[in-house]
């Protein structure tokens, strides 16, 4: 994979974000007589992208990207805006990608810019726990509003909390994916249980190379608790089961 | 700039580059500034002026909000004022009043113009059709300005589609209402010409601008579900669609788009009468061509969707339409699209909306209530198992993770045995209703996989013996045994077939269970028994190189020879034969079985033998030849490493007992296939070698006292031998029993508790010397380590210790039980055992009250009851036990007959408590007839009055007691009486 010709094509969105912000420079400099502007979070010399984490409060967005232990030592903390942004670095055969987290958990009650989080985002995780079916209810107007703001982007459903016995959410209610082309992991923050694979799977789809591979695994913060992988092989095998069922049909609009 | 536009730029900073403080202050700032009365026309000005984008959006998103939460408190002026500067603002206007130089937001970045269209949905929410009637009828002739104004036209639809009508989001109840309200008006104002428009801008654009199109047919996708569908299906629409379908020049992406139209227009929801005509109008043939080609482009998948649409609607048509309505059309319809909806399902990605086997199993229950097969279904029920063959096949990339069956290799398998559940079940109803279709189809892939290229020919001919296997599973046992038809040619073949790929695990498998499924077929035909055989015993089943394999085929063997063993007496010698490398190979290798499952370790294979060599047609001579030359190296074997035992390190020990535990298990397992009445009644001799076996077994546990594996193997030994040798057993016993004895954890305890009870409940009175001797030891450690009463709760929940402490309670109480049932009771009584009388009766005492098992507790009443018959002679007899009869009248009448079921956990409703209830009223029956008015008297005058009980009803109890000989009335009064008692106690019960 070539990264260079693949950040040539998404040239406007990597400007953005990556090294060579035009926007922000012009602000930082606009400001400089305002206030004593402090870069203390510093760029980096290999590609990088904006990672957009949305879902219900309590869905534990938060609690996922902590577990990358040297993001979470690094992550820029702002409470007050209602968003945290955690550089996590992967090491893929084609070398170091970093994804800035935009963890925007809390928003509600900061008030925080909502849907101007998203803009320039390059993907995006949409969470919902599988324990609470209100969150898995209210994923597809979290798609809809980031897909307001970022049009085609690589986007992955993560069901977490799989390592809670008493499930609301079952792998095969697990539908909505399907019907816009995402993928589904089920994933258990709390276990690390598939931790990696969103990511994996989103810098794929950026890099446009099905065989990119992380060569090394993150530093994860040790499991708080274990799952149970039997029952898990089961939910994944009705998984399996489900792709092969046909969608719910929700369509009301019954004889026009 | 102002100091606005610095704060939402410092807000929306992405770099981190702003310190939070700074960023924090800004945030405040808009935050505050949202509260300016003037908002929403500081936002309007702004965005005529600022070409900032993420000030654009923060205006927009800041009026969205103040729209949706202030809407009703706004005066009219500003109301308009906002609708027309919004207005211009989509229509590429100049906002009134500003300069005509002033900013565009249509120039802005695509989330920018969402965001205008979420605004405008929102003021349609408020005022479409009462207020802004005209928005549409307005928006539609600036659609002349071009293409941006025409692409923001879209983006309001589409927004307005997802906002608001969309089913596939939550909404409440007003919103659909309102969702309602404005469908109806659009269709009423300005649906046809907003189609009409749709059509002229694509007939403009087509050449020029294919994404603009595409944005356009993306809306007409979205709105076909509402509107009338006469203005698509119309000589205008449709050749315009199959035509930018059908132009091999134009862009896929144009061209998939058109395709996503016509499937909407497909699967609108209508009358299937309409539907029908419908389909047939849009003359669906001519698509077919488009999926043959490259097969990963986005078109051919878009066309494979509208295909397997079209096909499940017109199966549908088909279903619910009589023949008078066009039910023959339908299938017409039906029979021309279904070859290629199969070409799709086998080579095409398939959308993952659709599900293949929904589709087809509905398609083949159409043909169940049919007398018989068309042609044409015959072809189709081929093509379908074609579909099936194809979709249950392995990817031969992971053939190697499968082979090892590494971590990607069990999750594959574990992915594929889900998916093809479905699909086995579909196969199954296609056999039921084509059964000759299905066999030959089989045949024939088993003989096309042989010969496939090798690339494939292992995920081929796994694939076709997995449909083979899964088709036995329908089939009858008659059907099985004689054959019909096709399947006596199937299944010698498959006996015959040695394939290339046998050496592949999965293959191996599936072929052995499907011989195993069909061994039936061999107890009707058995000139095919040395064929059977041969798969087993060859380097496909038992010597395959893969242990996995050969483990399995030794547990298949087994089922194979307990289902046809009386067919198998010629061939004895053979398959011993061809198993004396197994045979000895499984002693000497211990270490591996530890990975392996219980079920699958291997001795199976002995199993089997025991089961061929211990028929009563084999000859005795012969019998005991085989018998001893299978356990004399087996029981030397163990004798040498006991003899070895004290010189070796502990790794050699360790692996030294790992070889005995199989030994063991080996002999165990032989041992099943000889009955008690063969060892016993017609070939003592037999037995006599299994007592020596035994025997030398039992030292083992002198050698090794202390190792936990081997007293559990030795144990199951001994029961088994109790089991098949019986009475003749006894000899070897108190030394076993004083071996297993030495070791008091609870764990082994319980081991040892259960052997007992094996023994009294086969032997009876027959043990009695052996359990007054070893009762005492027994109760002594046992009262050593249960608690007088409850066993404590675990401070974190149940951990194994105390998990161990119930187990070793519950196999006690058994063990008393079975003593007091099996005319053994005098045991409590010997001299060395009637020290523990008083632990054991206040044990049973407090357990048969308070135990939280009704059924432990049922137990402990019954126990009483056969002590008191027992041990109480008559009313006025000689008292055997002293002290018994007075603690029976005084303490456990009054306790467990009385006080523990007035108590209100005492639940009548429960059936469990009923049968303790039940033995309870017994009790007092037995107590009466052994003590007489003894009992009575004390009860009634002394419990009775304890409780408060009136003088009538305990009169009516003694009547009760005395006269009747119906238990079950007894029981029913006794109820009433202690459901009255605790009416009147009205819950200030203090009896215990």
């Amino acid at each position: 994979m070539n990264w260079e010709s693949f950040c040539a094509t998404r040239g406007e969105m990597i400007k953005a974000i990556g090294t060579n912000r035009v926007n922000d420079k012009e602000v930082v400099i606009c400001f400089n007589f305002y206030f004593q502007a402090l870069p203390n979070q510093q760029t980096v010399d290999y590609p990088s992208f904006k990672l957009v984490i949305v879902g219900d409060g309590g869905t534990g967005k938060t609690t996922f990207v902590k577990r990358h232990l040297t993001g979470e030592f690094e992550k820029k903390y702002e409470p007050t805006i209602g968003v945290e942004v955690h550089p996590l670095d992967f090491f893929t055969n084609c070398g170091k990608i970093r994804f800035y987290c935009w963890d925007t958990a809390g928003q509600e009650k900061f008030g925080g810019l909502r849907d101007g989080y998203y803009i320039h985002g390059q993907c995006a995780i949409i969470m919902f726990d599988v324990t609470a079916r209100l969150t898995y209810k209210n994923v597809p107007t979290w798609h809809r509003d980031l897909c307001r703001v970022c049009e085609n982007i690589p986007i992955v459903l993560c069901g977490n909390k799989v390592d809670v016995k008493n499930r609301q959410v079952k792998a095969k209610q697990v539908t909505f994916h399907r019907k816009k082309n995402l993928q589904y992991y089920e994933i258990s923050a709390k276990s690390n249980y598939n931790f990696e694979k969103p990511f994996l799977y989103l810098a794929r789809k950026l890099a446009g190379d099905p065989n990119l591979h992380f060569v090394e695994s993150p530093a994860l913060a040790p499991p708080e608790v274990q799952i149970d992988l039997a029952a898990q092989q089961q939910h994944e095998a009705e998984l399996a089961a489900a792709a092969s069922q046909p969608l719910p049909d929700d369509d009301d609009e019954a004889f026009d | 700039m102002d100091d606005l536009e610095k704060a939402i730029l410092i807000s929306f900073d992405e770099s981190g580059a702003v310190d939070s403080v700074l960023k924090s202050q800004a945030v405040t700032f808009i935050q505050q500034f949202k509260e300016n009365p003037s908002i929403c026309s500081l936002c309007i000005e702004k965005l005529c002026f600022s070409k900032l984008v993420q000030v654009q959006f923060w205006c927009l998103q800041c009026l969205h909000e103040v729209l949706r939460v202030k809407y009703s408190s706004m005066t009219p002026e500003e109301k308009s004022f906002i609708r027309k500067s919004v207005f211009s603002m989509v229509c590429y206007e100049a906002v009134d009043g500003s300069d005509s130089n002033s900013v565009r937001v249509l120039e802005s970045p695509a989330f920018v113009k969402n965001k205008l269209a979420q605004v405008v949905v929102t003021l349609i929410y408020f005022e479409y059709p009462l207020i802004w009637s005209s928005l549409f009828v307005d928006f539609l002739p600036n659609l002349n300005k071009g293409a941006i104004v025409i692409d923001m036209f879209c983006r309001v639809l589409n927004a307005l589609d997802d906002e608001l009508i969309s089913l596939d989001y939550p909404r409440s109840g007003d919103e659909v209402a309102v969702a309602g309200r404005i469908k109806d008006a659009m269709r009423v104002q300005c649906v046809p010409q907003i189609v009409r428009t749709w059509y002229d801008i694509i007939m403009a654009y087509r050449n020029s601008d294919p994404e603009l199109c595409c944005s356009v047919m993306d809306s007409m996708r979205r709105y076909i579900t509402w509107i009338d569908i006469g203005l698509i299906v119309n000589d205008a629409f449709i050749p315009l669609l199959f035509e930018l379908i059908l132009l091999d020049g134009l862009p896929d992406q144009l061209r998939t788009a058109a395709t996503s139209v016509v499937l909407a227009v497909v699967s609108k929801r209508m009358e299937h009468k309409s539907k029908l005509a419908l389909l047939q109008r849009l003359q669906i043939t001519r698509v077919f061509r488009l999926v043959g080609g490259d097969n990963d482009s986005e078109i051919v998948s878009s066309v494979a969707s509208l295909l397997t649409g079209y096909a499940t609607e017109a199966l549908e048509c088909s279903k619910r339409l009589s023949s008078d309505d066009g039910k023959g059309v339908s299938v017409e319809l039906l029979n021309e699209v279904l070859p290629s909806v199969f070409y799709v399902m086998q080579n095409c990605e398939v959308d993952s909306a659709f599900s293949v086997v929904q589709f087809l199993s509905v398609y083949v229950g159409t043909m169940k209530s049919l007398s018989a097969l068309t042609e044409t279904h015959l072809v189709h029920v081929g093509q379908i198992l074609e579909v099936i063959l194809t979709q249950i096949q392995f990817d031969p990339t992971y053939r190697n993770n499968l082979d090892m069956l590494d971590k990607i290799g069990r999750e594959e398998e574990e992915r594929m045995v889900e998916f093809r559940k479905d699909l086995f079940v579909l196969l199954r109803n296609i056999g039921r209703v084509a059964p000759d279709v299905t066999q030959i189809f089989i045949r024939n892939s088993l003989s096309k996989a042989v010969q496939s290229s090798e690339d494939r020919n292992a995920e081929e001919v796994e694939a076709a013996l997995s449909l083979f296997f899964a088709l036995g599973e329908s089939l009858s046992d008659d059907a099985m045994k004689t054959g019909n038809g096709i399947l006596g040619e199937l299944v010698p073949m498959l006996l015959s077939a040695r394939f290339p790929c046998h050496s592949n695990r999965l293959v191996a498998l599936v072929y052995l269970d499907t011989i195993t499924r069909y061994m039936k077929f061999f107890s009707e035909n058995t000139q095919y028994i040395p064929m059977a055989l041969g798969a087993f015993l060859d380097e496909r089943g038992i010597h395959h190189p893969n242990v996995n394999v050969s483990r399995r085929a030794s547990y298949l063997f087994m089922r194979v020879v307990k289902l046809l063993k009386a067919k198998l007496v010629p061939y004895i010698e053979t398959i011993l034969q061809s198993l004396q490398d197994t045979v000895a190979q499984f002693t000497r290798k211990s270490s591996s079985s530890k990975e392996l499952s219980a079920s699958e370790d291997g001795s199976h294979i002995f199993e089997a033998i025991g089961l061929l060599i211990g028929m009563e047609d084999v000859p005795i001579e012969k019998q005991s030849e085989y018998l001893s030359a299978l356990l004399t190296p087996l029981c030397q074997q163990v004798e040498v490493a006991l003899l070895n035992a004290k010189s070796k390190n502990s790794e050699e020990s360790l692996a030294q007992i790992g070889n005995i535990q199989q030994i063991i298990m080996a002999i165990n397992a032989i041992s099943k296939g000889f009955s008690e009445r063969l060892v016993t009644a017609s070939r003592p001799a037999i037995g006599l070698m299994f007592k020596q076996t035994l025997d030398i077994l039992l030292t083992i546990l002198v050698v090794f006292p202390k190792v936990e594996p081997l007293r559990c193997k030795v144990t199951s030994f001994i029961h088994r031998m109790v089991d098949t040798l019986g009475a003749s057993v006894f000899p070897c016993l108190p030394k076993a029993l004083e071996q297993l004895l030495t070791e008091s954890e609870t764990k082994e305890l319980v081991g040892f508790l259960v052997l007992l009870n094996q023994l009294i409940c086969k032997f009876s009175t027959g043990v009695r010397d052996i359990l007054e001797e070893v009762y005492p030891v027994i109760a002594g450690r046992v009262f050593n380590i249960l608690p007088r009463n409850d066993i404590p709760p675990a401070p974190g929940g149940c951990t194994e210790e105390i998990r161990e402490l119930q187990e070793l309670q519950r196999t006690f109480f058994t063990f008393l039980h079975a003593i007091a049932t099996h005319d053994l009771s005098f045991v409590f009584l010997s001299p060395k055992g009637r020290g523990y009388l008083d632990s054991m009766m206040q044990l049973l005492l407090y357990t048969c009250c308070n135990h939280k098992e009704i059924t432990v507790r049922k137990a402990c009443v019954q126990i009483f009851i056969r002590l008191i018959k027992d041990w109480c002679s008559g009313p006025y007899g000689k008292e055997e036990v002293p002290g018994f009869r007075s603690f029976i009248i005084e303490v456990f009448a009054t306790n467990c007959c009385l006080y523990s079921v007035l108590d209100k956990s005492f639940d009548f409703r429960d059936a469990n408590t009923m049968v303790l209830f039940g033995e309870i009223v017994l009790a007092q029956k037995v107590m009466y007839e052994k003590f007489g008015n003894d009992f009575l008297l004390y009860f009634v005058s002394k419990s009775f009055q304890n409780v408060h009980c009136p003088q009538d009803l305990a009169e009516q109890y003694c009547q009760n007691l005395q006269q009747g000989n119906d238990i079950k009335a007894l029981k029913s009064f006794y109820q009433s009486l202690i459901e009255k008692l605790r009416v009147q106690q009205n819950g200030s019960s203090v009896f215990r």
